[in-house]
This record gives C-alpha cells, structure tokens and sequence, in this order.
C-alpha cells in the first residue's frame, strides 16, 4: 500500500509539471496553429531566473562570473517574478522568429524551424553568461520546513508537494481566467475561428502575443520548480522536459487544456509504475504510451477529431 | 577550402534531407529518418566488425562487403516502415510528426539497453572501406546522384502528380481516384531506405557507432534542411543539407559565439527565403541559362 | 530528357573532380610555419550538453599554456570546439591535423575518441587523451595516448575504503547512467569490485545524464535497506541523485565515481555532499612541486577554489606534449631547431619521445606503456567535507 502511494505521489508530482509546461505549447497552439520549440528553452530561462532572483550568484565560467543580484528574495516571490520575466522572454521569441514569418504569410513549416533556432540561441547565451555548470536552489528555500514527511508509509519530499500544490493552483487560475475573464474567453474565441473573432471585433495579434506570454509564463514557473526539486542541469536542462511535454500535449490532444492536464498526470504515473530494474527503459516508455493512443484515437485523448473538408 | 571531411558530412546531410523530403513532398511531416540511419549504421557496424568473412581483418575492407551491408540495411529498414507505415501514416500533421519521432526515441532507448549494441559506448573500431575522405566523398556523390535521379524520376512519374495532389488536398486527391494510403506509403519506404543507406556510409565514416547517432535533435534538424532549402523541389533538401551542415563549421572562427550565429542564420534564413534557397522561380530562372535547354514543356 | 540526366551527372563529377582538386595539396611532407611557436591542438567540448566537462578542461589547457610559455621550443595551443558529438570532433581534429598541429589533446569524450582517434593515427598525428576512459582506446593505435588512467583502476579502492569505514557492509545498490560511457565503464568495474568481496548488488539502477528526477529509482531503492549505495555518474546528474537520495531520508555510505570528482558537485547536492566518499585519479591534498605550481595557477585564476579533475588531466595532458617537445629540441644536434623537420617525421619523433618520457605532473609520477596506456603510480581515496555553509567544501584524503 505505502509503495502504491509512493508511487502516486512520484508520479503525480512530476506529471504535474510535464502538464503546466505542455499547457503553454497548447496555448500558443490553439492561437497559431503551430509548436513553438523554443518553448523548452524558456523553462531553462525560468529555472536559472528562479536561482538569480532568490539570491543565487553565477558560477567561474561564464562571462557573467560571480555575479549576483544585490537583493535575494523568499523563493514564493522568486517564482512568479521568474515566470514575468520568462513571459518577456517568450514575447522576444514570438517578435523574432514567428512575427516576420507571420507578415509573410509563410507557411507554418518554417515556425517549426525559426522557434528551433531561437532555442538554439537561447541555450548558447545562457552557457556563454553562467557557464555549462549545474545550480541548485539552496536546500532551505522553502524556509523551515522538513526536507522530507512521512504520508501514510511513503516517504515523500516536500518539494514534491509544493510542485503538486503550486501546479494545482496555477491550473486552476488558468482554467478560471479562461473560462471567466474577457482576455480569456477572446483567446478561446480566436483558437476556436480566427476569422470569427477578427469579425467579432477581438485583436488576434493581441491575442497571439497574449498566448506567447502566459506560454511563457507556465515554462518559466515550471522551471523554476523543477529547478527547485531537482536542480538545473546545465543550459540543455530543459531539452528533455521539452520533448516529454510535447509527448503530453499530443497525448492530451492538441488544444485542449484538459487533454493536457490528464495526459500529464497519465505519462508521470506511467513513469513512476516502470519497475525500477527496468529504469533503462523509462524514456521509452511514455512514448510508447503516446505512439499505441495515437494509433488507436489519431486525435489523442481529449482532442477534437481532425476536420476533413468536404 | 572546404576539408573533404566536411563535404563527405555536407553530402550525407544532403541525403537525410531528401529522405525527409519525399514524404513531405505528399504533404507527410515525418520525422522518423534519424530512426532508419540508426537501423542503417547499426547493421554496418554489427555486421563489419562482428562477421569476419565480411573481410574486416583486410586493410582496407572489401567493397562488395559494403554492398552487401547497403542491401541488407535497405532491405531491413523498408521492412520495418512496410510494418509500421501503414497504421503510423493515418496520423496527419504534427501528430504525425510526433508519433515518429517517438519511434526514434523508442529506438534510442532499445540501442541503449540491447545487448548487443554496445549500450552507451556502442560499436567501435568499425572497418574503412576506403582510405581517405576522397573515398567517401566519392560514394557518398554517388548516392546523392542515384537518389537525386530517383527524385527527379519520380516527379516525372504519375507518383509525382499524385504525391502534389495529395500535399495539395488529400481528400480532393482520394476523390481523383488516387490510393493515397498506397502512395503515402511507397514515399514513406524510400525514405526509410535511404536514411538507412545514410546510415550505413555514416558509421564507417564515423568509425563508431552509438545510440546517440539517431535522435530527436537530429529529426528537427533534418527537417531544417528541407525547410531552409526548399521543399517544392528535390534541389531544396539537397542545397538545404549542404549549408546548414557547413555553416557552424565555418563559423568556427568566431570561436564561442558559433552557435548563437547559426541559431541567428536559422531564425533569419526563413524570413528572407520563405520558400527555401531553391524555389520553384529560381529553378525557371536557371533552366534559361541551362546548356541542354529541355525540349519539351515540363508538366 | 537524357540530355538534363547526363548533364547533372557531369556537373557532379567535375564538382568532385574540383573539390578533390583543391583539397588534395598536403603540408603534411614540408615543413612547419612555426614562426609563433609549433602549434599543439586540443579538441574538448565547448558546446553541447558535454561543455561541463569541456569548460574545466579549457581552464587547466590555458593554464598549461601560460605555465610553459617561455620554456624552449616555442609552442602555441589552437583550441577547438569538438561539441558533444563525433561529427563536431571529426570536423575539429580534421581542422587541425591540416593546420599542421604536432599533437593533438582531446577529445572529451569515449565516444569521440572512437570516431576521432583512428583519423589522427591513420594520419600519424600523436593524440593525448585528457579524459577518455573506456577500455579499448590506447589500442586504437601507436600514436593514440592517454593520461586519463582507466576506471578499472581507480574505481575497486573507494569500495575498499567504505568497507574500512563500516566492515559490516551488507546490502550494496549500484546506480549508474547508462547513457554515458564513462559511467558505464566505471559502474562494470565497481559491480566486479564489490562481487570480489562478497557484496552480490542487490539492485542495479540505470540513470540517464540528462535525467533529473530519480525519486522513483530512490525510493524502490530504499525499499530494498541498502547500508551502501555506489554512483557511477557525471557532476550534475550524479550531485542530483546524492541530493535525493539523502532527502529521501537515507543515512549509510555512499561511494561515488570518478566522473564526480570537482568541486562542480557542491552547488548541486550542498549539505548532502557530506560523506561521499571518491576514488581519485587527482587530489588537489597531495604534496608534490608540480601539483603545487598547477594549485597556485588554479588559485590564481580562479580564486580560492579546488581544481577539478577534468582540469588537473588536461593540464597533465598539455604539459606532457611540452615536456616531450622539449626532450626532442635539447636532443637536436646544434644548430639544428624542430621546426626545421618535415612535419611527418616531427610527429612521428614527438609521439616515441611522448611514450617514451616520464613526467612529473599535478596527477603524481606517470609514464606510458609502449601502446599508450598511462602508469600513474597515486591514487587517492577522499571523503567530502562540506563547510557548514553548504556551499564549499574539500576532497579531504583518507590514509
């Protein structure tokens, strides 16, 4: 039973944050049409923004050396403020590789390729300032509380239920402003029909820049809690977690911001049930999760079925 | 000057981007070449060093052994996409597109964990068929040119017509009467075919062979080199292939800011040439200039 | 129609013709351009998800370089960037072995050591490996080199020494990541070494380098009451795993691989570090005039801070070639200088005079077998000390 549990909260845990990221990449998605990759280089930004605003200073090789910030803050004010600045980073993306595309007219195809360079450029600047080293969040960021608690037999860190709780209620904010809020339900509006709402009076290139910002903003907290329960790797740091959360969003189907919450929770608990003497095959397995639902629901799980014209 | 080295790397870029290419060409985002040059590499590497009647031992190895490790590969990879092809190619667009490249992540992770692949250090010490780069450039050419006539063949052919209409409106072409999952497929087992024969070149080039040979980088990078050279022509990948595995070597003097530039030449190359370095009014323009002015009017 | 076919057919064969045309013309039979110095070339990892290895080695080859720059003959280093992959390298050393470099040092990786080393021993180029520490490449070929001494060295004495500290050692579990060939190498040796004592694994955990999250792994670990946990890892995935593994309440010995020796482990498990004990190939503790100059060099560029193993090797690596440099040119006849020598039979006199030499270096006394393997008589057991900041700390050396 403790093992069962265990396993939940392991999986539960991570699947949370495989969600907040992939709901970024269905954001920008449902408005444009298209996958952003440098979507996984701005949850790096995120994580290495969290580190700097808590007080963190730059290691021996990058050009930045030493450097810190002259204040350090708790780290619940850290994360959203790193999750800001990761929003204005993804506005940055959105107005050099998608916008010029997007004046031309030019087919979808080559978004795939600009937001791939942009990544490229946003990892080779992050190791050319701080260096190719590994961070980590101090081990007390979370204040006083214990490292780890005892739930019920399962030995769980805490930082795993902070991840669950500060997900959770980020999903529920963003379900909520979409459901409840103007900007919201215009930004459903114009990912439902584009032209509708242009005739309805909604501004879809505010609309685009809105969905490049709040993408921007769940990679960036979703980094900077990844980077809190794990520490960050090094500039490649969120490559991986940027493939797995496409996996989610494919999984969930694309565009639907429930999909991708379930698909999440579904690939973390998958994960987490791989038994650990086969560990060596745990990157596999949610995409063979992913590649079998395709072939069965070509939509994925939640998505709408493909539109054929007629 | 461009090091034969390079150029042997440009030529075998060149050869990935068309294996992206002919199924994109039907309108196909398949990403699964990376996992059929890994197939490719992996059975020159298992069979020139593990077989010795292959002639491994001999100094320079036999060329026929090539051959027959080309063949075998091909044969193997075109089964394996005859098996896969069918139910995989119903996906449509980036869930296709992600579908395969979870194939090639799968098949990562299955090279890593095999027994008989070297997990991470992989195979070394493979066999040279030839004795310097010249060598390799030279069959490297030679594939290029085979798989640039078959392109060019192709396009010729009703298989062209169709794959166009089926990359214009799918559902317009199946109305036509065209078997779109028939063509959707014979474009999809070529691919894998020459990916594979990629393969095989690649991993006596290499000298060694791992599981890092094929993976999700490598599937949106080849997709670049269609994207960036054009994807109305075969010329496109080929010119695609060739620059982009060029440009972050010849920006090495620039030292650490090499691939912030190349990131930069991949976000602006797009905007300047939305339809690729090779596009279709290019190609007219040219053919004015062509010494063997074709006679008749191209379709 | 055919007219078109044959065409492009000519336009590629006289494109090839061209291209070999050009590329053909050799330095490699006339003698160096030394006027700056002999060039000696080094290949590491600046970029790609390696460049944490690359970047500590570029620090111990500048510092090489400026420690021996006015020695005699002049040297000069042309560092590239071999990436993460064989392609980068392959393009990197291919650059250099034209630019007329008398030795190479690199590259980072095994990996690339396979791809990469046969082309400078087919070339007779001498390569000296800073870092490659899988089985198999010194017998890559005569001019291949290494000073990086093998896992199977290394890794058997920290095991000898976690049994010292607790002899009533029961339950071993190995975790490894099996994506990255120095680890795996190494996590072979350690299963063999703790086999050898009686210590059959109760559970072997495959990792990846890029992986950050081992809670799983963990916690079905600690299920099993391991009293000693073995970690074949690189710096950041492995400092990851330390750090989990202590939050998640486990109290025994933990012995850690090569591939964690640097201080770069501190800022990733802080606290957590405490304890581990590693087997070293370089101990920035041991007393020797060499490691001395190297520790003041380290120390002056970089502040207070501990050199790295990664930086202590390629150092090693770069003065080897200068030593041997300086053997040949005080055995010329005089008036006669190196650069004067065909390249080819410069490289050739540098690489018997590489195997040849014995070197006092940071690592302690080395000297290399005739097929390139490095004898290093030091190896040293350390334990981590964390100072109570969590933030710094030292390799102290165990007796």
């Amino acid at each position: 039973m403790d093992t069962l549990l265990q396993i939940l909260f392991n999986g539960l845990s991570v699947g949370a944050v495989y969600a907040l990221f992939a709901l970024g990449y269905t954001l920008v998605f449902s408005v444009l049409g298209v996958i952003n990759f440098a979507q996984g280089a701005v949850f790096t930004l995120g994580a290495y923004f969290t580190y700097l605003l808590i007080g963190g200073a730059v290691g021996a090789n990058g050009l930045l050396a030493g450097l810190a910030l002259p204040f350090a803050l708790p780290f619940w004010l850290a994360l959203p403020l790193a999750g800001l600045a990761a929003a204005l980073v993804s506005l940055l993306v959105e107005a050099v590789a998608f916008r010029p595309l997007r004046r031309r007219r030019a087919e979808p195809l080559l978004y795939l390729i600009t937001s791939l360079g942009a990544g490229v450029i946003l990892v080779n600047l992050i190791q050319l300032l701080m260096g190719a080293e590994g961070y980590s969040l101090p081990a007390d960021s979370l204040g006083a509380l214990p490292v780890a608690l005892n739930l019920g037999g399962a030995q769980v860190r805490t930082v795993q239920l902070v991840l669950l709780g500060v997900s959770a209620l980020v999903l529920i904010g963003l379900t909520l402003w979409l459901e409840g809020s103007r900007g919201g339900k215009a930004l459903q509006a114009v990912s439902e029909d584009a032209t509708t709402a242009r005739l309805l009076g909604i501004d879809s290139d505010g609309m685009i820049l809105l969905s490049f910002a709040v993408s921007g903003f769940l990679a960036g907290i979703s980094g900077g809690l990844v980077g809190l329960s794990i520490s960050i790797t090094g500039p490649y740091f969120g490559i991986g977690f940027g493939l797995k959360a496409l996996g989610v969003l494919v999984l969930g189907g694309l565009g639907s911001v429930p999909g991708a919450v379930l698909a999440g929770l579904i690939i973390g608990l998958a994960e987490a049930l791989v038994p650990s003497e086969l560990s060596g095959y745990k990157d596999a397995v949610a995409f063979a999760f992913l590649f079998a639902v395709l072939l069965l629901r070509p939509q994925g799980l939640l998505g709408r079925p493909q539109v054929t014209k007629v | 000057m461009i090091d034969p080295t390079l150029l042997v790397q440009m030529v075998l870029g060149a050869l990935l981007g068309l294996s992206v290419y002919l199924p994109l060409s039907g309108g196909q985002l398949s990403l699964a070449t990376p996992g059929f040059y890994a197939i490719g590499g992996y059975m020159a590497a298992l069979l020139s060093t593990g077989w010795p009647a292959l002639g491994g031992a001999a100094p320079l190895y036999p060329l026929p052994s090539l051959l027959l490790e080309l063949g075998l590969a091909g044969a193997l990879a075109a089964a394996v996409a005859l098996a896969i092809g069918g139910p995989v190619l119903k996906l449509r667009g980036i869930y296709l597109a992600i579908a395969t490249i979870s194939l090639v992540e799968i098949l990562r992770v299955l090279n890593l964990n095999l027994p008989f692949t070297g997990g991470a250090v992989g195979i070394f010490a493979i066999p040279q068929p030839f004795s310097d780069p010249a060598g390799y450039l030279g069959a490297a050419l030679l594939l290029l040119l085979l798989v640039g006539l078959l392109c060019q063949r192709l396009e010729g052919m009703r298989f062209g017509r169709a794959q166009a209409a089926i990359r214009d409106d799918e559902l317009a072409a199946s109305c036509m009467g065209i078997d779109t999952a028939r063509v959707k497929l014979t474009a999809f087992v070529i691919s894998a075919v020459i990916a594979a024969l990629t393969g095989v070149l690649s991993a006596h080039f290499l000298n060694t062979w791992n599981a890092r040979q094929g993976s999700f980088d490598a599937s949106i990078t080849t997709l670049a080199f269609v994207v960036f050279g054009g994807s109305r022509s075969w010329l496109g990948p080929i010119a695609g292939g060739l620059a982009l595995t060029a440009v972050p070597e010849l920006l090495r003097p620039i030292g650490d800011l090499r691939l912030i530039v190349y990131g930069l030449v991949i976000v602006v190359g797009p905007v300047f040439f939305p339809q690729g370095l090779i596009t279709p009014e290019l190609l007219k323009g040219l053919a004015r200039w062509w010494p063997w002015r074709q006679r008749e009017a191209a379709p | 129609m055919h007219h078109s076919l044959l065409g492009r057919g000519w336009l590629v064969a006289s494109l090839y013709a061209l291209l070999c045309g050009c590329t053909s013309t050799d330095k490699e039979s006339a003698a160096l351009n030394s006027k700056d110095g002999l060039p000696i070339g080094a290949v590491i990892a600046l970029t790609g998800n390696s460049s944490v290895v690359g970047q500590d080695q570029r620090i111990g080859l500048e510092l090489a370089r400026d420690q021996f720059k006015d020695e005699e003959p002049k040297v000069r280093l042309l560092l590239e960037d071999g990436g993460s992959d064989e392609q980068t390298a392959t393009n990197a050393f291919r650059a250099l072995i034209h630019g007329g470099a008398v030795a190479l040092i690199g590259p980072s990786l095994s990996q690339q050591a396979f791809a990469v080393n046969p082309l400078a021993d087919r070339a007779g180029v001498p390569v000296v490996g800073p870092s490659n520490t899988a089985v198999g490449i010194p017998e890559i070929g005569d001019f291949v080199a290494r000073v990086s001494a093998p896992v199977s060295l290394v890794a058997p004495l920290s095991i000898q020494a976690a049994l010292k500290q607790n002899p009533a050692i029961k339950r071993a579990a190995v975790f490894f990541s099996h994506d990255d060939a120095y680890s795996t190498s190494e996590s072979k040796i350690f299963q063999q070494a703790l086999v050898a004592r009686g210590l059959q694994p109760i559970t072997v955990q495959r990792t990846n380098v890029s992986d950050t999250d081992f809670q799983n792994q963990v916690t079905a670990t600690l299920r099993l009451k391991p009293d000693l946990i073995v970690i074949s890892a690189l710096p950041n995935d492995g400092g990851n795993l330390v750090r989990q593994i202590r939050e998640l309440g486990y109290g025994g010995l933990i012995v850690v691989g090569n591939g964690m020796n640097t201080p770069n482990i501190y800022p990733i498990c802080q606290k957590y570090c405490d304890g581990l004990l590693i087997a070293q190939a370089y101990s920035a503790e041991a007393r020797s005039a060499s490691n001395e100059a190297f520790l003041a060099a380290y120390r002056k560029a970089r502040g207070g801070a501990i050199p790295p193993q990664f930086t202590a090797q390629s150092y090693t690596a770069y003065q080897v070639v200068v030593e041997a440099l300086r053997k040949l040119h005080a055995d010329l006849p005089a008036g006669q200088i190196l650069s004067a020598l065909p390249t080819r039979e410069l490289r050739q006199r540098l690489n018997a005079a590489i195997l040849g030499g014995s070197y006092d270096t940071p690592l302690g006394p080395i000297r290399f077998t005739p097929e390139g393997e490095v004898i290093q008589n030091n190896f040293y057991v350390a334990q981590v000390r964390m100072n109570p900041d969590g933030r710094s700390g030292r390799f102290q050396l165990l007796p």
